[in-house]
């Protein structure tokens, strides 16, 4: 009588209310109960949900007829995704094909995500641009086989804002121009590593789209040609010049005159800027927010620190191996109050006096990189912690000096910590990790090579720090199975976890390990312990596992890759190099895991070649990567690497 | 020769070319008998009207026949190779005209035995239409002889300037508006009208079915450009000014020997050959590079001047604009004052007078054709970027895209076209030891298939050939037809299809 009252309340709420109640859930698993509560609930998700990622592509047809108003689609997640696919989808959504119009859910979608998706070529991406009208942001990134013809296909989107082409190698001028043209409203671009693309092409494209506002040209081989260029556009805000060898001081000189909205620049590891040129940047554009200039500078000159007495809105700056001296700290944190984040990784001259010379006054710091600043000690991380209360992120890693003194002061003082990196920091200890455990929001804790932590210093954080979702225990050996225990008991959330060569793991702890049912990275390098029992508890246990490195694993037998191969259908990435590995069991795992990309299966002294052979069949059709024995290459079939090259797979020998 | 040349655009003359004309005409069987008669006075003809083509190329109007090097030049001019088979396509062209002017004389002749009493304004007016047909169809001549010969830009101002001399000598004033004669005709004969504008110039050559012209025109002034020297402002009388004489800039060799004349191209080599003639030119100081004036004094700044009158470069332009050295004179003067006769041998259509821009552009000739979406090609790809910002909604053309849209879209003509060059090829293989006998006619084969060839496939050469309608060619009693005959045909087929 009761439920029934009350599940009458519910149900009397109109449609509207639960869609605002239904916005109000922000994380996924949250929204995935709402759903699963009844078929009201699931219809007003499926009416008001706005973004998919799928996850697998066989369920592609199916979930888009169920969320007719999608306004994102994410499908980087299935790189299998090719021009069939596409024509099939927009054909003909779902078996029943009871759906009044055809290919309805892309009338409504604004934003695609395609990245990786190397199977799909011009004939698809015309068949998609034309289907969605009102599309306006596409991710194409590391899509290899993404060039010209693909480029014109997409330049029919006319109302395209954002684009994002990082790694599309074959892409040239020409495709560019057909974008710059096509596409007249773009507002971000992302040019990343298109190494095919020239001044010609940046040039056409700063007269063509006016409107840019982001613009990311690293890595490619343009000169300060492109820098005149792309100081004519009067809306940029943000420009990626990262690594680009051929770009110096000169072409920075434009950028002075130019972009009169400039918020960011990044020219780090630009071999050609020097201090001069970073000076006409600032000098003309006093409003910068956010300078990243990282192993580009040789030193922080006082004239580059005289005009940054300026950038009184400067909340960002990356001078990592520049050399520093201490009254650059002065100047900086006289002037730069605002700062937000400030990178010295790798900073000659970086001392516990320039530090608190810094954060007397920018005290609204959240993150601070100090990577092999060597010379850093307690005094300094005590007087961060005492400073900046709302620190996020600290990274210290091979600070050798620091111990529990410094990590007491950031337990006291930093509760809004979410990251620390301590990799290499041998004077952690586990007292220091009690003290570190009051940051309760920490979620990224780095401990690799910290050898001198053992279980009771992993218990404090697996009973207090609650949301951590990566772990790197690299190399801490004196972590055991009660430390897993600890850890598998509190830190539910962990998603990410490295236990590479510490040695005294057994299958007890993989135990514990598959008690962690976000987990879907885990690295376990070289852990002679464990066999095939603790490989098949993880494997049941771990329902999420994308990625798997058992490298060297060499005592887990053919049960636990049964199990795995059974029960690991999200992997996505295995190494079992040097695993004793049988063929039947290399088969199952390559033929049955519908979602592996990458294998790396070097030295597997329990299998034949008939075996690899056999297995790279079994999963020719979707591998992506695959790492083998070099002399395999003249023992397998010419056949089968003619179906993997065809396939676009990567084969590298080892 | 040069008497000749003064003959034509006297009143007299043209009446007793009209004459002959008629003559000819009444025996219908000898064309290519007419057109190696006509021949020389037009090569004459053509050979003044270089000299003062450039004059209006430059907008100066003036004919300079006081000037005694018009004589020099045709010395120093070569008779060019020519197509005969396009020479031949449009003679029949004007043959139809000259049957219709035919016409028009003989209604006036027939109107003369009517009205015998008086000799009306009506029959002056009709002597005037018929001068003024006539001197249509002499610059249609005089251009078509042109259209074969390496620059085609000669054959523009030829015409004008042709045109300009029957207006000042024969004293003819055309009548604006020629409603008596026939279609073809009217365009020559309103820009005849108006000869003393420039602008008409084009418009003739538009006419005539020579769009190219313009084209060349533009190029030449460009390349001027290119040879000015634009940091330079010297005030007039600051420099000397040095003009070479044409034979001077248009001669081989520059060093002559003394004793036994042969010439060089550079003095060093001619104080090597000078050792051959004794002893006293083997010492090291005969054998020594000159030693410049002591620069004790200051050095007088040479400028040179082009000796075309008219010509920017020469001093007595109004905007005259001196040449830096005698290489910029010779350039200036092959580029600007000379034909072309380097023709490019991979496409066939590029014509240069300066043997280095030939080596310059065969560098480049046939390499990446760079592609916009309206059909234009580049040779550069910065060209083609450049043109596609200045064009809005232009974008560069993938390649595969084109064969894609190949058998849709693009003209039937480009395939024709390159079937023809096959066949032309072919058959020139075929017959080589006629080929070999006769090496200007080789010469006209390669010239149709440069026509043809698909690197060229410009709008105006494919236009300009179906300016002139095509009779069949079947006249095998000119010594040259049974040779081309063949080719002939074909591409008279590949034109219509």
């Amino acid at each position: 009588m009761l439920s029934f009252q009350s599940s009458k309340n519910v149900l009397s709420l109109t449609e509207d209310l639960l869609v605002r109640i239904y916005e109000l859930l922000a994380a996924e698993s949250d929204r995935k109960s709402f759903r699963l509560v009844c078929r009201e609930f699931r219809r007003i998700d499926s009416l008001t949900r706005r973004h998919l990622r799928v996850i697998r592509i066989e369920f592609l047809p199916i979930l888009l007829r169920k969320y007719p108003r999608l306004q994102s689609l994410d499908l980087s997640a299935c790189p299998r995704i090719d021009d069939g696919v596409v024509s099939l989808l927009l054909t003909r959504v779902g078996p029943g094909s009871n759906s009044p119009s055809l290919g309805h859910w892309a009338w409504g979608l604004k934003s695609l995500v395609l990245s990786r998706a190397t199977g799909l070529r011009f004939s698809g991406l015309e068949m998609l641009t034309r289907a969605c009208p009102c599309l306006e942001s596409v991710d194409v990134s590391y899509c290899c086989g993404f060039g010209d013809r693909e480029a014109a296909a997409l330049s029919s989107a006319v109302g395209l804002r954002e684009l994002n082409m990082d790694k599309c190698l074959q892409l040239t001028d020409v495709g560019l121009a057909k974008i710059a043209v096509g596409c007249s409203k773009l507002e971000k671009l992302s040019l990343k590593w298109c190494m095919e693309i020239t001044d010609l092409g940046i040039d056409l494209l700063c007269k063509k789209c006016v409107d840019l506002k982001y613009l990311d040209v690293s890595y490619l081989k343009v000169t300060n040609e492109s820098l005149h260029s792309i100081a004519s556009l009067l809306k940029l805000e943000v420009l990626g010049l990262m690594a680009c060898p051929l770009i110096d001081d000169v072409g920075l000189q434009f950028i002075e005159r130019g972009c009169p909205s400039l918020k960011v620049i990044d020219v780090s590891r630009c071999e050609g800027v020097s201090s001069s040129g970073l000076i006409y940047v600032v000098r003309g554009h006093r409003n910068l927010l956010e300078l990243n200039a990282g192993y580009c500078l040789s030193e922080l000159s006082t004239a580059l620190l005289h005009q940054m007495k300026n950038l009184n809105h400067l909340e960002v700056i990356r001078i990592d191996g520049a050399r520093i001296s201490e009254t650059s700290f002065q100047v900086i944190s006289a002037n730069c109050k605002s700062l937000v984040e400030i990178g010295l990784s790798k900073c000659v001259g970086v001392t516990n006096m320039g530090i608190m010379r810094l954060v007397s006054a920018c005290i609204n710091l959240r993150v601070l990189n100090l990577t092999c600043c060597h010379s850093i000690t307690d005094t300094a991380i005590s007087a961060i912690a005492y400073s900046c209360r709302s620190l996020v992120c600290l990274k210290v890693e091979s600070c050798n000096m620091i111990t529990e003194k410094g990590l007491c002061q950031l337990g006291s003082f930093c509760l809004l910590l979410e990251e620390i990196d301590l990799t290499d920091c041998c004077g952690v200890n586990d007292k220091g990790l009690e003290y570190l455990s009051r940051c309760s929001e920490l979620s990224c804790l780095k401990l690799g090579l910290c050898t001198n932590i053992s279980n009771k210093g992993l218990s404090y954080i697996g009973s207090n720090c609650l949301k951590i979702h990566e772990l790197d225990l690299y190399r801490c050996t004196d972590i055991g199975d009660d430390g897993l225990e600890a850890l598998s008991n509190g830190c539910k959330k962990l998603r990410k976890l490295n236990l590479s060569y510490c040695n005294a793991v057994s299958d007890r702890g993989l135990a514990y390990i598959g008690r962690l049912e976000e987990l879907s990275d885990l690295e376990m390098r070289a852990l002679h312990k464990i066999t095939g029992v603790g490989l098949e508890a993880v494997a049941v246990g771990c329902k999420k596992l994308a990625d798997l490195d058992m490298k060297h694993c060499e005592k887990v037998g053919d049960s636990g890759f049964w199990a795995l191969a059974y029960y690991s259908k999200n992997l996505r990435q295995i190494n079992l190099s040097y695993c004793g590995i049988s063929d039947m069991a290399l088969c199952m795992v390559m033929g049955n895991l519908s979602r592996l990309q990458e294998a790396k299966l070097v030295h597997l002294s329990n299998s034949t070649v008939e075996g690899v052979e056999l297995a790279l069949r079994a999963c020719c059709a979707r591998i992506k990567k695959v790492k083998l024995f070099a002399p395999l290459r003249f023992m397998l079939s010419s056949e089968i690497l003619e179906i993997l090259h065809a396939r676009g797979c990567i084969i590298r020998w080892d | 020769m040069s008497s000749g040349i003064l003959e034509v655009p006297k009143g007299a003359s043209f009446t007793k070319f009209n004459t002959q004309h008629q003559q000819k005409w009444e025996d219908p069987s000898s064309t290519s008998d007419y057109s190696t008669r006509i021949e020389p006075p037009f090569q004459a003809f053509n050979q003044t009207s270089q000299t003062q083509s450039l004059l209006l190329c430059n907008n100066q109007i003036k004919v300079p026949m006081q000037d005694g090097s018009v004589n020099d030049l045709l010395q120093a001019s070569k008779i060019q190779d020519w197509d005969p088979s396009a020479m031949l396509n449009n003679l029949s062209f004007l043959g139809q005209k000259i049957h219709q002017l035919q016409d028009l004389v003989y209604l006036i002749i027939g109107r003369k035995g009517q009205v015998l009493g008086r000799p009306d304004e009506l029959l002056v007016q009709q002597q005037q239409l018929v001068t003024a047909d006539l001197t249509s169809i002499i610059v249609q001549l005089i251009s078509t002889a042109g259209g074969l010969l390496p620059s085609v830009k000669q054959t523009l101002s030829a015409a004008t300037t042709s045109l300009g001399q029957c207006g000042e000598f024969g004293g003819v004033v055309f009548p604006s508006s020629a409603q008596g004669l026939n279609d073809g005709v009217q365009p020559q004969n309103a820009g005849g009208s108006k000869v003393s504008e420039p602008p008409n110039s084009v418009d003739i050559t538009s006419n005539n079915g020579n769009e190219q012209s313009n084209h060349i025109i533009e190029e030449h002034e460009l390349k001027d450009e290119e040879d000015a020297e634009e940091g330079e402002n010297l005030l007039p009388g600051t420099y000397e000014i040095l003009q070479l004489e044409k034979e001077e800039i248009l001669a081989p060799h520059t060093h002559f020997c003394t004793i036994c004349g042969k010439g060089f191209k550079r003095d060093a080599n001619l104080r090597m050959h000078m050792r051959g003639h004794g002893d006293e030119y083997k010492t090291p100081g005969a054998l020594a590079k000159p030693t410049k004036e002591s620069s004790s004094e200051p050095t007088i700044i040479k400028r040179y001047s082009c000796p075309y009158a008219g010509c920017k470069r020469n001093k007595d332009h109004k905007k005259f604009q001196p040449l830096k050295t005698i290489l910029c004179v010779k350039n200036h003067y092959k580029r600007t004052h000379c034909d072309k006769s380097y023709i490019c041998s991979r496409c066939n259509t590029k014509k240069f007078s300066v043997i280095a821009d030939l080596k310059t552009h065969e560098k480049h000739c046939g390499k990446d054709k760079w592609l916009c979406s309206c059909g234009t090609t580049f040779s550069r790809k910065d060209k083609l970027f450049g043109h596609i910002t200045l064009f809005q909604g232009h974008t560069p053309a993938i390649p595969s895209d084109e064969i894609k849209a190949a058998p849709a879209g693009t003209s039937d003509g480009a395939t024709n076209k390159v079937g023809s060059v096959n066949f032309n090829l072919s058959y020139v293989s075929s017959e080589s030891e006629v080929q070999s006998s006769s090496m200007d006619i080789k010469g006209g084969i390669d010239d149709a298939v440069g026509y043809f060839s698909p690197l060229s496939f410009d709008t105006c050469n494919f236009g300009g050939f179906h300016e002139f309608p095509r009779p069949p060619f079947d006249d095998s009693e000119s010594s040259f037809a049974f040779l081309l005959s063949r080719s002939c045909n074909y591409s008279q087929k590949s034109g219509e299809e």
